[in-house]
This record gives C-alpha cells, structure tokens and sequence, in this order.
C-alpha cells in the first residue's frame, strides 16, 4: 500500500466513523494498529526501551486517536494528524518509562551510606541484634534461650548445666517465645 | 495482541459518538468570553480613564487598539494551530502583524514621554495589571485547549498565557494612562512574556493527554 492508497484508505474510513459505521472504524484501527507496531519497535529500542513495550504504546496511540478523534478536520489530511499524534505518544511514553526506570533504581541516601559503610563483620551484627533483641527477656530466659537457639545446645544439655528439668526449660523457652513476639503482634 | 484486539474491539463500539468539534468556533466563542471577563473587571476594579472620550480618538489609544488587537488575533490563530495536531505552521505568519507593530511603536513613537511611563510606579501598575486582567482568559483558554489535542503541551501553554495577556492588555488599554507608543510596545509585551513563561508552567501539568 502506498502512502497515497494509505491515507485515502484510512481518511475514508475515518469519515466514516462519523457516520457511525463501526465496521469501517475497526478494520481501520486495526491497520493502524499493525503498521505502528511495526514502525515503533526499532524506535523504542533506539530510545533505549524494550521492543516488547511496542504493544503498551500502540495501545495508548489508539486511545490519544479515539479520544481526539474530533480534531481531525476532514477536509485535511489525515496522515500528518495521525504522525503527530503518534510522535507526541512516543515522547511522553519514553519520558516516563525513562522516569519509572530511574525511581526503581534510585537510591535513597540512608541506603547509599549503608553501602559506603564500612562493611561490618556480618556474624558480629547479628549476633548485636540478637542480643537486643534478647534484651526484653528476664535475665534466666535469656540465659536459656540463647543457649538454645544462638548457641545450639539440646534441652537435655540445658536442663543439665541449668540443674533444672527438660520440662522446665521447655516451658521457660515457650514463654521467652511468647514475650519475644508479644510486642511485635500488635503490628502484624 | 489480544488485549488490542479487545481494546479496538471496544473502541469501535463508539463510533460516530463524537461529531467533529469545530476548534475555530470554540475559542473565537472563548476569547469573546474573556474578553467580556476583562472588559467586566476593568469597569468594576480599575475604572476607565475619566479622560476616555478625548482619548478614544487620539493616535495612542488607536496604537494600543491596533497593537493589542492584533496580538489577539494572532496568538488565537496560533492557539489553533497548537490545539490541532499536524496543522500547517503557516498559522505562525498571523503573529506578524503584532510583531510589525510592536517594532513601529518602538522605533517611531511619535509622542516623547518615557518608555518607563509617567511616574515610578507606571510600569508596575500596568504590568500587574494586565496580569490580573488575563487571569479569567487564562481559565477559559486552558479549558478549550483541553478539548484539543496539543501535541507539543509547553508551547501550547505558552501560547495560550500570550493569548490571555493579549486579552488582558486589550480591556487595559481602556484604562491605561500612559500614551508612548514605546511604552506600551515594551511594557504589554512584558506582561505577554510573563504569562507566557507562566502557561508554560501550567500547560506542562495540565495539558497531557
């Protein structure tokens, strides 16, 4: 189809929108619709974009070429409106794809300086955190639960070196748990 | 594809639902309008110049007729030619008559007052003025343009901030003391640019599409 054929082809159909003929206007969208996927993907890869975003752009031009349909003055071209419509989309596509992109990767200064750290002894950190973490148990808790948990003894040997029962320590573990996550339950 | 597929589908389903808008008509209807607007707060908040019927006839009043209206004119066809996508950039030839004029009133201004106007505060009053004027074809003009499909939105918003003050300055001149063809050629295009610089502000938030 030539560029001549095209626009006398589309401009008809598009007159014929206004006439309410749907069928005309769909198979025009249609056409239209292809010949922008086609022309769009090298474009968005030249603009630094995937070529798979073709199909998001050419729907947001169908829409701009419904919703402004009005201002095309019949007795005029339709091709030209057709072409800034399509340039105007591509633009304000691009930008704000290129916007999205930059908030996703963009760093917050708090997370820039905690990479510009020095990188603490990762094990050391943890092990700080437990211990605040373990900090809200009664002292007698805390011994056992850590023993348990950071440490990685078995209840028998706790019972044992605490001269208490397996039982005892069990129950001293299942209430440091409750009290651990007691303060934290309100938010989840 | 099948989701342009159904979009097209749905679209097509509102064919014929929008006759064709005629743009001309709506702003040539939107600049009366704000004309009125302007004309309205010159009577109520600025007050003609109690000389006005003297003046009506002098060659500055005919100037600041001739410049400002011409100004009108041409930022509406331009308003136009930014509302409708793929329009011929002749529209930008119409803004040549305001050009001409406003190089004829400063270069030949046949009275001799100062380009800074008649007292100090001369050219703060008429500027801020104008300003103010402009501000109800500001609304309107941005309300039209919306209706449009401006594909270039930061010269469009400009467009319509000259329009506006073009509107503004042209219910001022009922109002404006001052006389130098200079004074008026310099200071209205002030205000012109300032309104400008401002749609240009605005259109980039309130003309996309």
């Amino acid at each position: 189809m030539t560029v001549e054929e095209r626009e006398q082809r589309w401009a008809e159909a598009m007159r014929a929108e206004r006439r309410g003929d749907a069928v005309a206007y769909e198979r025009t969208l249609k056409e239209v619709a292809t010949a922008l996927r086609r022309s769009l993907a090298p474009r968005l890869v030249r603009a630094g974009l995937g070529a798979h975003e073709a199909e998001d752009l050419v729907q947001e031009i169908l829409i701009g070429l419904h919703g402004k349909r009005h201002t095309w003055d019949s007795a005029r071209p339709f091709l030209p409106w057709l072409h800034a419509i399509t340039r105007y989309k591509l633009i304000d596509f691009t930008r704000h794809r290129r916007r999205e992109t930059r908030r996703r990767v963009d760093l917050p200064l708090e997370d820039w300086l905690e990479i510009v750290e020095s990188p603490a002894d990762e094990a050391n950190r943890s092990m700080a955190e437990v211990d605040r973490h373990l900090a809200v148990l009664p002292v007698s808790q805390r011994k056992i639960v850590r023993a348990i948990a950071v440490e990685g003894a078995s209840v028998r040997d706790v019972a044992l070196g605490f001269a208490t029962s397996e039982g005892a320590v069990r129950v001293t573990i299942h209430r440091a748990i409750r009290r651990l996550l007691g303060p934290a339950e309100p938010t989840r | 594809m099948t989701s342009t597929d159904d979009l097209i589908r749905s679209l097509a389903s509102a064919a014929g639902a929008r006759r064709s808008a005629s743009l001309h008509a709506a702003f040539a209807v939107t600049v009366a309008a704000s004309l009125a607007c302007a004309l309205l707060l010159v009577f109520s908040v600025i007050g003609v110049r109690h000389d006005f019927a003297d003046m009506a006839v002098s060659i500055p009043f005919g100037f600041k007729l001739a410049y400002t209206g011409s100004l009108v004119v041409g930022t509406s066809v331009v308003a136009l030619y930014a509302a409708t996508p793929g329009a011929s950039a002749t529209a930008l030839y119409a803004l040549a008559p305001a050009v001409i004029f406003l190089a004829l009133g400063v270069i030949f201004d046949p009275t001799a007052f100062p380009i800074t106007g008649r007292t100090n505060t001369a050219v703060a009053f008429c500027v801020i003025s104008i300003l103010f004027l402009s501000l109800p074809a500001m609304i309107l003009t941005f309300v039209v343009m919306r209706q449009g499909a401006p594909t270039q939105p930061l010269f469009a918003g400009a467009v319509i901030g000259m329009l506006s003050a073009s509107v503004g300055a042209m219910a001022y001149t009922l109002a404006c003391k001052n006389d130098g063809t200079a004074f008026v050629a310099t200071w209205y295009t002030a205000a012109c640019a300032i309104m400008a610089f401002i749609g240009v502000v605005v259109g980039h938030r309130v003309l996309r599409w």
